[in-house]
């Protein structure tokens, strides 16, 4: 029996196109619309000046052959993919989008962000990559309340600390229900499939707390009742998986569909558009809400950092909570702080956990998923063993 | 009782079959060009054949479990298990293949636990050899044997089959010694290769499978660079083959 869609709402697996849909509702009511890219861009303070945060489009491979005529043809996909649409002007997302807030995450992307800014308003922040050290959490906080100013002026309103504290409880509010939905995932077999939660988080990232609320709750009396009903994906014999590594989306998503092929079940999709973005907590009531923000996004495991020892810690805690039999790190071809870590992520998945670890190179062409499925199939061989 | 099982390994370039008995002895080897169509090679391979399981493994496996309803397994458990039975107590497994090369690393309890793959480009596998000796003249038969001749080697700092092609005609074109660039292109090779053996498994004997394992420069090459003993399976080309037929073979018995 066919398990009801999570959000059953006729959008399922076509996430971009139900989020565009709550875009252009916002639009008519008057909001205006900040483009962002990463998961770095300070969601609570834009959502405190009452404008609404869109992903931009990067995940295509259409748009690259557009973006080779400008970029380097060896550049990350992401890249590429993110510029191939703002010079065919085909990401719907950009053309509703009057600024664009963008953070210096790697030389690729602060190169590109240049020759997007000849097209659209881009506030570039200058993110600080030692993120252990003092002066880190100083420039981010003066890089956010820059990031204010930029805000202010070019959408001509004023923002009070009392509004940014408000918006970072809905924000914590919001993860924390996020982090209830993926629990369904942690269960032996999982109530959740990997369409599904990147269906709520692509949602959920982008949405004000106060109201995707009430459909997050829905959600999750939903799981509940598949809960009662015995409702599962996969077997208690399916191998799990957790992906961790660079941002999956669209045409990158093969790396999940090839695992679900193999007979595999993704339970934790461990990047900045699966479960990473919904992780932290921001402190409330410091009396000084831009830095407790500064301090979360600072926090943000990312392979940009060094040294990103959090980025281990993390994954220990996702490996403990969601107990995967195998752990895939996806990089994007020419990601090279992601490809450069993974040697230390191998290391540590298997010494400290035992568990068999598959490093993926790839990009958005469908040219390699008969080698994928090969190493995915043999990682399976060596996790059944 | 006179079962037999198969092995068959629909590689990009040769597919082989391998069929042993309920012992696990060989009783059937075969090997034809793949061809354009796959499917149909598998078929006449399998011609005249009655085994009571057939296990597929190589790059047209998945084909071949659809249109025969047979089992399959990856390259890399079958490569593991054909180097095993040559060599019992294999560790390290190298596999270059037609289109792809491999590392794998055993462990204490004969199972894969990692290994590395090289799938993106011809560089460093069977293909990359071939298209350098028609470059030069040579037969691949003959490509190692000439280059161990040489009296010194050349540099070659192109690895992909296309660039690497036209340095050699350049190479040609200033007077250089065929069997020198020769042994400039083994050389270059073995560099790659190494480097991907090292990431998998830094020591021990290794076992060398796959069609370029029957040139005997490459295999100098690579024990002199690693420090290490490459052994030679009798049929290195058949290792994937004979290991889905002992697959094949021990998934009955456990059944």
């Amino acid at each position: 029996m066919a398990i009801t869609p999570l959000m059953n709402d006729g959008m399922d697996g076509a996430p971009a196109k139900r989020v565009l849909h709550s875009m252009q509702e916002q639009k008519e009511k008057g909001r205006r619309i900040v483009g962002i890219y990463c998961g770095y861009a300070p969601i609570e303070l834009i959502q405190a000046m009452d404008l609404v945060p869109a992903v931009l489009c990067a995940f295509a491979e259409g748009p690259i052959a557009s973006a080779e005529t400008v970029l380097p043809a060896n550049l990350c996909p992401l890249i590429k993919s993110s510029y191939g649409y703002i010079l065919e002007g085909t990401c719907p997302f950009f053309g509703l989008s009057e600024a664009v807030v963008a953070e210096t995450t790697c030389d690729g992307k602060k190169k590109m962000f240049e020759l997007a800014a000849e097209v659209k308003p881009m506030h570039v922040m200058d993110l600080p990559q030692l993120p252990d050290e003092a002066e880190a959490l100083v420039n981010w906080t003066a890089m956010i309340r820059k990031l204010q100013g930029f805000l202010e002026k070019t959408f001509d309103r004023r923002v009070s600390d009392d509004a940014i504290e408000a918006s970072i409880k809905a924000t914590n509010r919001k993860n924390r229900l996020m982090r209830r939905i993926f629990d369904y995932a942690a269960l032996h077999p999982p109530l959740l499939c990997w369409q599904e939660m990147y269906d709520v988080g692509f949602l959920a990232l982008p949405a004000r707390g106060e109201e995707i609320e009430p459909l997050l709750e829905s959600l999750l009396a939903r799981l509940a009742v598949r809960r009662e009903q015995g409702e599962c994906f996969g077997t208690e014999r399916s191998p799990r998986v957790l992906v961790t590594g660079c941002p999956v989306g669209g045409d990158a998503l093969k790396i999940f569909r090839i695992i679900e092929e193999a007979g595999g079940l993704v339970v934790t999709p461990d990047s900045c558009t699966g479960i990473k973005s919904f992780l932290g907590e921001t402190e409330e009531d410091t009396g000084d809400p831009v830095a407790a923000i500064a301090r979360r996004y600072l926090a943000i495991p990312c392979a940009c950092m060094t040294p990103n020892t959090r980025r281990l810690t993390a994954l220990s805690q996702l490996i403990d909570r969601f107990r995967p039999d195998a752990v895939v790190d996806f990089v994007l071809t020419a990601c090279h702080s992601y490809n450069v870590e993974s040697h230390k992520i191998g290391r540590h998945v298997g010494e400290r956990h035992g568990l068999p670890y598959l490093k993926i190179e790839s990009n958005y062409s469908k040219s390699d998923e008969g080698q994928i499925r090969t190493k995915i199939e043999a990682l399976f061989e060596i996790a059944r063993s | 009782m006179n079962e037999e099982f198969a092995g068959i390994d629909i590689g990009s370039r040769t597919t082989k079959l391998v069929v042993v008995d309920a012992a696990g002895a060989v009783q059937r080897r075969r090997q034809a060009d793949t061809g354009f169509e796959p499917m149909a090679t598998a078929e006449k391979l399998l011609a005249g054949t009655s085994c009571a399981r057939v296990m597929a493994t190589g790059y047209g496996r998945n084909l071949f479990e659809i249109a025969f309803a047979g089992r399959t397994v990856t390259e890399i458990k079958a490569h593991a298990r054909g180097a095993l039975a040559f060599f019992p107590g294999t560790r390290t497994v190298l596999d270059i293949g037609g289109q792809d090369s491999k590392v794998i690393a055993i462990g204490d309890n004969g199972r894969v636990h990692r290994f590395e793959m090289n799938d993106r480009c011809a560089a460093g596998t069977g293909k990359f050899m071939e298209v350098m000796a028609r470059t030069l003249g040579y037969a691949i038969e003959e490509f190692g044997d000439e280059a161990l001749h040489a009296d010194s080697d050349i540099a070659i700092s192109s690895m992909c089959t296309v660039f690497a092609e036209s340095e050699v005609t350049s190479l040609i074109a200033k007077g250089r010694e065929r069997r020198e660039i020769a042994l400039g292109l083994h050389s270059s090779v073995v560099r790659r290769v190494a480097a991907m053996v090292g990431r998998v498994a830094t020591a021990g004997d290794i076992v060398f499978t796959g069609g370029v394992a029957k040139n005997p420069c490459m295999r100098a090459l690579l024990a002199q660079l690693l420090g290490r003993r490459i052994l030679l399976p009798a049929e290195p080309q058949l290792a994937g083959a004979l290991g889905a037929a002992l697959l094949a073979l021990e998934s009955e018995k456990y059944q």
